[in-house]
């Protein structure tokens, strides 16, 4: 398959955290997971080493993904093959996210969540 | 399906953004295949109001 150049005159990014990649050049695969529980809690207490993902569903049930159901064939034609960005500007990069200058072949990214809020109870609660 | 794609010129001037993240993907250049998922679980028992009490702990 005939592909593109990728061309940025300037990129800034302040910062890339928890496994972010910056890729520059072409790559063949690219696998990224990322799994985070948030705990929110009306009052700052925090135990430490809480937190299982085992106890929670959310991170072993596998999700369906639509199948290819018809033959395809594909062609494309590079009329100029030149992708020409001037800038980018990204403050932040965060959880198994990627930026990515150049071709790929597969890419497969998973993000999983589960959020927890726990609030006190409205008696406890003092009065604003 | 015949997928027939034509790529004529493209030029983009500036991308500014705030954040990219939770397994998310910001990206110049051409790509077979991709697939992206993502599960977001904050459901009613997940609100707990109540006495804190810890998770279950983590194992080694």
């Amino acid at each position: 398959m005939l592909q593109r150049t990728s061309s940025v005159d300037r990129i800034k990014v302040d910062g890339f955290a928890f496994s972010s990649i910056f890729q520059i050049g072409d790559s063949t695969i690219i696998n990224g997971l990322n799994r985070a529980l948030a705990v929110q809690r009306e009052r700052e207490l925090f135990f430490g080493r809480e937190g299982n993902f085992r106890n929670y569903p959310i991170y072993s049930i596998p999700i369906p993904l639509p199948q290819l159901t018809e033959p395809l064939t594909f062609q494309s034609h590079p009329l100029n093959p030149i992708i020409k960005v001037n800038n980018i500007q990204v403050i932040a990069f965060s959880s198994s996210s990627v930026l990515h200058v150049g071709n790929s072949k597969h890419i497969n990214m998973e993000a999983r969540i589960k959020h927890i809020r726990q609030l006190l109870p409205k008696t406890d609660q003092a009065p604003d | 399906m015949n997928f027939q794609v034509y790529n004529r010129d493209i030029g983009v001037g500036n991308i500014r953004i705030i954040g990219v993240s939770s397994s998310s993907i910001l990206m110049v250049g051409d790509v077979q295949t991709i697939q992206l998922s993502s599960v977001f679980d904050t459901p009613a028992e997940s609100l707990i109001i109540g006495p804190f009490v810890p998770l279950a702990p983590e194992v080694r």
